[in-house]
């Protein structure tokens, strides 16, 4: 190998992974993301820029298909690790550790030179992944490359503009695990939005967990339903300031999150909170970014019969924030409380029924007309939990 | 026109590559520890070098490689005119309009590489861009033409001569805080990164991979250098300073300006386009008119 395998060895100290999460696998991501902390590695925005694909669950087929075509389009040198839903710490070590090389792809030098012309974009196929990558050969007849040609419709003010079919999702950095929603996008304009959860094969509904055990009849000290609460909310405010790019304000959400449930002292997790809370709350960029986003009100509430967080504070993306950090204090605030757990009040709603679902019912209607960008910030700021929804289906 | 010295042709790219990697290492360190962040753009460097290069279907590819390539090539070629001390490596007369002219290659760049990956993201990064582009650009102009009326040249080494004493950043606050939100939005960088925003994958660049890339990569940085570089003469003083010689004035005040930018990538949320263009409009253009007025003003008197 020579040079070029000295270099790659170098590189391969820090990969830049790309972490895909699954439904039913959110304690194996979290797993996952702590010891990428650990390894002071930096996660790729997007596959092309990373060398190792981490599959954090059991994807079901149709997501296993999707998790495929994305590794079908990752450049070599490159590893592809899966971390099972039960997965412990020391199966997450060494699940990173794997060798990241040529070797596998040697298949796919022999068809084509190293240009790779397999995934195409755009052309709204069914199993494409993040960016579209993976819809394999196109097949309308006649079109340049093989690949259909945009079509057309009036936009929102009448003038005729190109239309391309994208999937957002399921493949896609801090996005609901699983999460798909097909759009009709008119320069980056949202004009239409379908969604749906693309199920993981095990796993279960790690955030609902305590309020299960308690509806079961275990009995749950209610300090520890709200530990699973906070960490709850703060793991979506992460996603949401990581798609609001404030990274770093994101990584300070994640290692709260993290310390909440490692079990860190109360009294520092609740300095180190509130700190976090002020800066957060105070940003006028944020809000001056956010305001008017996802705006959600009674009536809508009643129309797609929302439930738990986003029943409870109507309004847009700002009222929200404000409201998700002062839950996140307040369940802080009672970490201590050894009482029995009575309600089956969890992070999303009652989890008796499944909220999160009434949520993705909600999303075509409150994405159409918006900025892609606004898109992914009202996704993120609904923060529905796949794991209710396809932790175990298919 | 004098003679260019040797050394000022070699010491340019050098000092630029110099820059873009510090750049590269202080970006890293707002997300990792110091240690893991002083090799991480070397190693990252590395495995996109002996990275496969793949594109998508019916790719264009040579208009995508023609706007890869005209990242580094635009900021070297604005770095050109600035210069280091006293001494540029292409003095120019009308300087500052070269400069500018270099930073709009950047929108070519930019635009390129996002139609011709023929990616949906990478497109919207593309638009988002040109978005960007129209609310920076006056503002950016008009900034650059206040300095250059306070010294009464285009030239960056006679403006920077001109402000014996007073820097112009102290007398024209205005200008230079709109020169450095400008500077940031041409180099794409963090607040003003929307084009390339982690919310879709990376943008313009999401279907870039191998070399390409590297060279993508290392072009954001050199960029964000040059316009750093360039603040020094048009608003801090050129190489004025005491004790150190002159063209190390310019390489600190310029590591300042550098360390500045990329921390406030790391500080605030991203200003989409569709937000900022009122802002732009509405208090950027008239403040900076405003600036350019007073600055008249008191040339005139």
């Amino acid at each position: 190998m020579g040079l070029t395998g000295r270099l790659a060895a170098y590189a391969a100290a820090r990969p830049r992974p790309f972490a895909v999460a699954v439904p039913g696998g959110t304690r194996a991501r979290l797993l996952v993301e702590s010891e990428l902390r650990r390894r002071a590695w930096i996660p790729a925005s997007g596959p092309m820029e990373s060398a190792l694909l981490v599959v954090c669950g059991d994807p079901g087929p149709a997501l296993a298909g999707a998790v495929d075509a994305v590794w079908a389009g990752l450049p070599a040198p490159r590893a592809r690790v899966a971390v099972p839903p039960d997965a412990t710490e020391a199966d997450v070590r060494a699940a990173l550790d794997r060798p990241i090389g040529f070797d596998d792809i040697a298949e796919d030098h022999a068809g084509e030179h190293t240009e790779h012309t397999e995934h195409t974009e755009n052309t709204g196929h069914e199993h494409a992944g993040h960016t579209g990558h993976g819809g394999h050969e196109g097949h309308m007849m006649g079109a340049p490359g093989g690949v259909a040609m945009a079509e057309r419709a009036p936009d929102r003010d009448g003038l005729k503009l190109d239309v391309l079919h994208v999937p957002l999702g399921p493949v896609l950095a801090d996005w609901p695990a699983g999460l798909r929603v097909r759009v009709a996008m008119q320069g980056d304009v949202v004009q239409r939005a379908e969604a749906e959860v693309m199920g993981g094969a095990g796993g279960g509904r790690f955030w609902d967990a305590p309020w299960l055990a308690a509806a079961a009849g275990g009995r749950v000290a209610r300090g520890e339903a709200e530990r699973r609460r906070a960490a709850s909310l703060l793991d979506g405010l992460a996603r949401f300031l990581a798609v609001a790019g404030w990274r770093g304000q994101a990584e300070r959400a994640r290692r709260l999150r993290d310390g909440v449930l490692a079990g860190a002292p109360d009294e520092e997790l609740r300095a180190s909170f509130a700190r976090f809370a002020r800066r957060t709350g105070r940003s006028r960029t944020l809000r001056w970014m956010i305001r008017g986003l996802g705006a959600v009100d009674r009536a809508a509430v009643e129309r797609y019969g929302l439930a738990g967080f986003v029943a409870r504070h109507p309004g847009d993306a700002v009222t929200r924030l404000h409201a998700r950090l002062a839950e996140i204090g307040e369940s802080l605030a009672l970490l201590g409380d050894r009482t029995a757990l009575a309600d089956g009040e969890g992070p999303r709603g009652p989890v008796g029924s499944a909220p999160s679902a009434a949520t993705l019912a909600a999303l075509p209607d409150l994405l159409a007309g918006a900025e892609l960008s606004a898109a992914r910030l009202i996704v993120a700021d609904l923060d529905p939990d796949p794991d209710q929804i396809g932790a175990a289906h298919e | 026109m004098s003679e260019t010295p040797v050394w000022a042709v070699v010491a340019l790219p050098v000092a630029l590559g110099l820059l873009a990697y510090a750049a590269a290492v202080l970006d890293a360190a707002f997300r990792v520890p110091l240690r893991a962040a002083l090799d991480e753009p070397l190693r990252g460097a590395a495995r996109m070098l002996v990275q496969q290069r793949r594109a998508t279907l019916a790719a264009d590819r040579l208009l995508t490689r023609a706007g890869v390539v005209a990242l580094p090539a635009a900021a070297l070629l604005a770095a050109v005119v600035v210069p280091m001390g006293t001494v540029a490596v292409a003095p120019m007369a009308a300087g500052v309009v070269w400069f500018n002219a270099m930073e709009v290659a950047v929108w070519g760049a930019v635009w390129l590489v996002g139609w011709g990956t023929n990616s949906a993201y990478a497109l919207v990064g593309g638009y988002r861009f040109l978005a960007q582009g129209l609310a920076y650009e006056l503002p950016h102009m008009f900034a650059l033409i206040t300095a250059a009326l306070g010294a009464g040249s285009l030239d960056l080494a006679r403006i920077a001569a001109a402000q014996h004493g007073l820097w112009f950043a102290v007398w024209m606050p205005v200008a230079f805080a709109v020169y450095l939100i400008s500077a940031l939005a041409i180099a794409f960088r963090g607040p003003l990164d929307h084009p390339v925003g982690d919310d879709i994958a990376g943008g313009a660049a999401v279907e870039l991979s191998g070399p390409d890339r590297l060279v993508w990569t290392a072009g954001r940085y050199a960029l964000l250098a040059a316009v750093a570089a360039a603040a020094v003469p048009l608003f801090l003083g050129g190489g004025a300073g005491p004790l150190l010689p002159a063209p190390a004035w310019s390489l600190v005040k310029t590591a300042a300006v550098l360390a500045l930018l990329v921390w406030a990538g790391h500080r605030l949320p991203v200003v989409r386009a569709d937000r900022f263009m009122g802002v732009a409009w509405t208090v950027l253009v008239p403040a900076a008119l405003l600036q350019m007025l007073v600055v008249g003003i008191v040339v005139l008197d």
